[in-house]
């Protein structure tokens, strides 16, 4: 039986390092050690270079830290192998600044794609990407490519994308950072209830002050040298 | 990732570039169709060529051209080479090393298809040892009486005579040539032998005789009357020999003799295979430069595409597609591209090539087969294998040309 209080992320000891053309190492990252748990709001914050976006690819195991341990359902991410997309596929959620959505395909299908890639069938990914459009209030909008939305319309497509599949762990890189405030508030309403919904774990990354307010915890990054803190329940 | 959905993101590829995509199409699908048309081509005309000139073992005729021999004799076109006496065919049918000698006639046609006088004795021939008759009469009987005519297939099909109809000939093998008083009557039409003899109108050629004497006016004959022995002369001997040394023996006999001469068509058709080999190389070469700028323009189009597409790989990345998916959908773009170019361009070949045939048919009607043979299917098939290979090799040279989706710095 799991219990629900345990911590479903564990971090320790993190750090990544790229390796600069002069054969040098430079650490873009260092976080000592992090838990959250399901159903947790965290936002990881910052100054530029300060490691937020490399911290969001290792948890979404896009690449491997150079040291140091992340642990997520019990499972330590260095050791996925090949089975990563899969893991990926069927446990995380993301969200960049912009450029989320497939632009060939139209709202829909770029919702189905993302259930269809999560081993959802066919029929499931379309009643739910539906139940998701509507949800968004963008019906109107579920045949039209990306382009001929507004950035509002694609950061709500993009937050529907990424929940989709009910993921554990969704990861937003700064998800509002080309939003005005009233799409601000609409686009984050929607991914804390949705997240809320599937208690899923939430990670943003982000500069903005006014996202810290909505989170549970914020994880303070610093340049080459890191902390973690709790922040206050906003 | 379910091949479902790779094919589908690889197909939207393609459709959202409607034009990149028609262009690279039409590129591999003329390219395909050049080196459909140049093997059927040459493949069927070969065949024609050998099931025409099959029934023709052995041509007798008077001396003159042996190509101008065989184009009049087995392909019913040109002028006949002249003609030889009834008594030199009569020796013919009673050599020992003959099986049969068969006399035949031309120089007569009725709407441009050639009349050809013979005998009966043309119902033994066959067209190879072991095969069926060469002319087979499928619906009616073979000539008996006076002016009676039994019709090639397309003959039939083309002048629209039937069994009963009437209709005279004329001098000559253009329509312009002076129509005879005689009318002949259809009483049968042949089978098919894909050949240009289904061009044919099979007609008596004691008939022939009777009616250039009374033409002439040199001899009143009437139909019931038997011409005289010396009106009596033949254009060709067809000679099935009894054996092959016997044919051989009797080539011999005739390379001294200064009025006629002996043919084997098949040595004609051999030499004019040599020539069609030399263009065919030619040609071969530049299907070759053809295909292969193809190929590159497929390959330049593909990685274009690919490169162009990074940040949707990333994106299909992150939602867990792995690289292997991300090869795949490039490759079965370039795979889709080229299958579409390869069928539209085995069509338009097919269809070319049957154009061109009916063409041929119709002027000589030298008939191909249009099938799908094994050999056949390696052109689309070794296309097909190129180019995926090729799709293959762009994902890696995109990969290496730093188009991989990567994350981080």
């Amino acid at each position: 039986m799991s219990d629900s209080s345990a911590p479903i992320l564990e971090i320790r000891g993190l750090r990544h390092d790229y390796r600069q053309p002069d054969g040098s190492n430079q650490q873009a990252l260092k976080l000592d050690s992090l838990e959250a748990r399901r159903g947790e709001r965290l936002v990881v914050s910052g100054p530029s270079g300060s490691g937020k976006t490399t911290l969001l690819h290792i948890l979404a195991a896009l690449i491997r830290p150079t040291h140091g341990e992340v642990i997520f359902s019990g499972q330590n991410l260095n050791g996925l192998g090949a089975s990563r997309s899969t893991w990926r596929a069927a446990s995380v959620g993301y969200i960049f600044q912009e450029m989320n959505l497939l632009p060939d395909f139209d709202i829909l299908d770029n919702l189905l794609i993302a259930a269809e890639i999560s081993n959802i069938s066919h029929n499931a990914a379309i009643e739910r990407a539906k139940s998701l459009i509507s949800d968004l209030v963008l019906t109107d909008r579920m045949r039209s490519r990306p382009r001929k939305l507004s950035l509002g319309e694609q950061q709500r497509a993009a937050v529907a994308r990424a929940v989709i599949h009910s993921p554990v762990l969704v990861l937003a890189d700064e998800p509002t950072a080309s939003l005005d405030a009233d799409n601000t508030h609409i686009v984050m309403k929607l991914l804390l209830r949705l997240c809320e919904e599937s208690q899923s774990l939430l990670i943003v990354a982000t500069h903005e002050e006014t996202l810290k307010k909505l989170a549970s915890r914020t994880v303070l990054l610093e340049k080459a040298k890191s902390s973690s803190s709790y922040g206050e329940l906003s | 990732m379910r091949f479902g959905v790779i094919s589908r993101i690889s197909l939207r590829h393609l459709s959202s570039r409607p034009f990149q995509t028609f262009s690279v199409i039409s590129v591999v699908a003329l390219s395909t169709a050049l080196a459909v048309v140049l093997f059927l081509l040459t493949q069927g005309l070969r065949q024609g060529l050998v099931r025409a000139v099959e029934p023709f073992d052995i041509i007798v005729s008077a001396k003159g051209s042996p190509y101008q021999l065989v184009l009049n004799t087995v392909f019913l076109q040109d002028a006949p080479v002249g003609n030889i006496l009834w008594s030199d065919c009569i020796d013919l049918s009673d050599d020992a090393r003959v099986e049969s000698a068969v006399p035949m006639g031309f120089g007569d046609s009725y709407r441009g298809f050639p009349i050809v006088g013979t005998t009966r004795e043309i119902l033994r021939i066959r067209a190879s040892a072991s095969g069926r008759p060469w002319l087979r009469v499928r619906d009616g009987r073979w000539f008996e009486g006076k002016y009676e005519a039994v019709l090639g297939a397309q003959a039939a099909s083309v002048s629209g005579l039937t069994i009963g109809g009437k209709f005279r000939t004329s001098h000559g093998l253009s329509d312009t040539g002076d129509e005879h008083d005689e009318t002949y009557e259809v009483t049968g039409i042949l089978s098919e032998v894909m050949g240009p003899y289904d061009r044919a109108i099979f007609v008596n050629i004691e008939d022939i005789w009777a009616m250039h004497k009374t033409r002439a006016g040199t001899i009143k004959t009437r139909i019931a009357e038997e011409p005289p022995m010396d009106s009596r002369e033949a254009t060709a001997v067809l000679v099935q020999p009894v054996s092959y040394s016997a044919a051989y023996n009797l080539a011999a006999s005739y390379q001294r003799d200064t009025r006629m001469q002996l043919v084997f068509p098949a040595q004609a058709a051999i030499r004019l295979f040599s020539i069609m080999g030399r263009s065919e190389n030619f040609m071969s070469i530049i299907v070759h430069i053809v295909s292969g700028f193809a190929l590159l323009v497929t390959l330049l189009a593909l990685y274009w595409s690919a490169a162009d597409r990074r940040t949707e790989r990333l994106l299909l990345h992150i939602l867990g597609a792995s690289r292997r998916d991300l090869i795949i959908i490039v490759w079965l773009e370039g795979t889709f591209l080229i299958m579409a170019g390869v069928i539209v361009g085995e069509i338009l070949g097919r269809a070319g090539v049957y154009a061109i045939f009916r063409l041929l048919s119709d002027a000589a009607a030298i008939e191909a087969p249009i099938s799908l043979t094994l050999r056949e299917a390696a052109i689309p098939a070794s296309i097909l294998a190129i180019g995926s290979i090729c799709s293959l090799s762009v994902t890696i040279i995109d990969r290496h040309m730093g188009n991989e989706p990567h994350i981080g710095r």
